[in-house]
């Protein structure tokens, strides 16, 4: 098997997404676990792992706590009672709601950031652009993605810049609030001057100009991953209809 | 054709030249797909409603889940797709900027420690310097950008657009030449983006994201309601006071903005959506 960096930008986004789309189509918690290991053992495979791992512990322990404590202390649906303080039961069909919606979210999250953290942002704006997709959305999603890693080393500029003339980040919420105030109107009005430049300099290379363009960039797009595209798609589609038939409203049990 | 014609040409950022007629049929286009993706977004969250399953006991429904994404992620892209391909680059360029600032704020207004989420003052920004449809485009596409990051924002993509769209109206409307209207319309806006992105939190991820809206929610389900009406109670005790604030800060940061910056828009020209006279330039 490849390296997930090899595959064009578009077959590891279907690939992503479709395992998503399945995964909560089943919503069967061994299957969500099965792919949520995948997902981690493809990630460490692409070096990504350390990075995929803890943005998803991120996301993911504060969403399980609050399931685990939503679901596991009240769930008036239950039935089978394993303890009770007061107005707080626990009971099992509480805490196997909390583990299936908590493995399903995990899975899908696990397996998009394995998508976002392996992808190249300039190949899947390239490859989007050549299906077709308006330029705007590639640039907007590429600008982005560029600029919010350079964020933070800005906000620290600003905070030594404001700090050297006396700012103080210490005290109750007033004084911290009037700190915030002090860095946000910098770093805002900064940003919206800068993208009036970019805006003129965007204009007079004929960014928002009408017709065709050529792109220095070009992905090979081999004719089996279009085809394992297609098979993905299609057995996503039969997946969800599947399910859609399955469990209409008035059709019979979940 | 009027209405085309009162929009300030700004220098260079037309939408292109075009015959009459065909940038009419374009723009009836456009208004279709607005309204199909607003369509979709609406008859989603009925549809979850009327359909909810009555016994969640063996576990989250899948059927609902499937449902809530497919409808809400189609309205959101068509809004995109409306809304993108005619918006001018002095426009488009912010919407980078309002993600950053969507994030980044997020992350400075948590050091204050209020149990407040603010994950919108970029967009809000955005809708109330370009606009309704702007608002709405980027509230959407921040969540998709933003779900590099964060895969669980992208189900959220047709709230965000939801809160930018209003808030362009509130802009348009009037509400930010006052101070105090601003809240106001941030609060009527959370009720409806709270109310709209419940069945997402409900169906899609079985809770909230937050233990501080957790506990909420379990307050509401102790008292026996069903998850989605226990979740939708949450939003409507946590979604109007955030986005209250929200307008709030967004107002005082238009503000604090020099005249020359916000006075560059020709949506804040063209509807007045300021206090005071703007600065003296050969258009206004």
């Amino acid at each position: 098997m490849r390296a997930p960096s090899t595959l064009h930008p578009l077959t590891s986004l279907t690939a992503a997404g479709c395992t998503a789309v399945i995964t909560t189509a089943a919503g069967t918690w061994p299957l969500s676990l099965a792919v949520a290991l995948a997902a981690v053992v493809l990630a460490r495979r692409a070096g990504a792992g350390r990075r995929v791992l803890g943005t998803a512990a991120a996301v993911l322990l504060p969403l399980g706590l609050s399931l685990l404590l939503l679901h596991g202390l009240f769930f008036p649906e239950g039935r089978t009672v394993l303890a009770a303080w007061g107005p707080a039961r626990v009971t099992a069909e509480g805490l196997a709601f909390a583990w299936e919606a908590g493995t399903r979210t995990g899975a899908c999250v696990l397996v998009l950031l394995l998508f976002s953290f392996t992808v190249s942002a300039p190949d899947l704006v390239a490859a989007l652009a050549a299906r077709g997709l308006p330029p705007q959305f590639g640039f907007v999603l590429a600008s982005a993605l560029t600029l919010l890693p350079a964020m933070a080393g800005r906000l620290e500029r600003i905070r030594a810049a404001q700090e050297s003339r006396g700012l103080v980040l210490r005290g109750g919420v007033l004084p911290r609030l009037a700190a915030v105030r002090l860095q946000m109107v910098p770093l805002v009005l900064g940003l919206i001057e800068e993208s009036g430049n970019r805006a003129q300099a965007l204009d007079a290379r004929g960014f928002g100009a009408a017709g065709p363009r050529t792109s220095y960039r070009q992905v090979t797009d081999p004719p089996a991953q279009r085809r394992l595209r297609t098979a993905m798609l299609l057995l996503t589609a039969a997946a969800v209809a599947l399910r859609l038939v399955a469990s209409w409203p008035g059709a019979g049990p979940v | 054709m009027s209405q085309q014609s009162l929009i300030l040409p700004a220098t260079g950022t037309g939408p292109g030249a075009g015959s009459a007629a065909g940038t009419a049929k374009a723009r009836r286009n456009r208004r279709l797909l607005e309204l199909a993706g607003a369509v979709s977004i609406a008859a989603t969250y009925i549809f979850l409603v009327l359909t909810q399953p009555a016994d969640i006991a063996n576990g989250p429904a899948s059927f609902s889940a499937l449902v809530a994404l497919g409808g809400f992620l189609l309205g959101a892209v068509l809004l995109i797709a409306a809304a993108l391909p005619v918006l001018p680059t002095s426009t488009l360029v912010l919407m980078p900027v309002a993600l950053v600032l969507n994030v980044v704020l997020g992350q400075l207004m948590g050091s204050t420690g209020l149990p407040f989420y603010f994950d919108a003052i970029g967009t809000v920004l955005i809708a109330v310097l370009a606009g309704p449809a702007a608002g709405a485009a980027t509230g959407a596409l921040s969540s998709i950008v933003w779900s590099f990051f964060n895969p669980t924002v992208l189900p959220f993509a047709a709230g965000a657009a939801l809160i930018g769209f209003l808030a362009g109206l509130a802009a348009r409307g009037g509400l930010f030449r006052r101070f105090y209207l601003a809240p106001v319309a941030g609060f009527v806006t959370g009720i409806l983006a709270g109310v709209v992105s419940a069945p997402i939190a409900a169906f899609v991820f079985g809770g909230t994201a937050g233990l501080g809206t957790g506990a909420v929610v379990s307050a509401f389900r102790a008292m026996g309601d069903t998850l989605l009406a226990a979740i939708t109670k949450q939003a409507l005790i946590s979604d109007p006071m955030d986005k209250a604030i929200v307008f709030a800060i967004v107002a005082l940061l238009v503000y604090a903005l020099p005249r020359r910056t916000s006075f560059q828009f020709p949506f804040v020209r063209r509807f007045r959506v300021l206090a005071g006279k703007g600065p003296a330039t050969p258009e206004a």
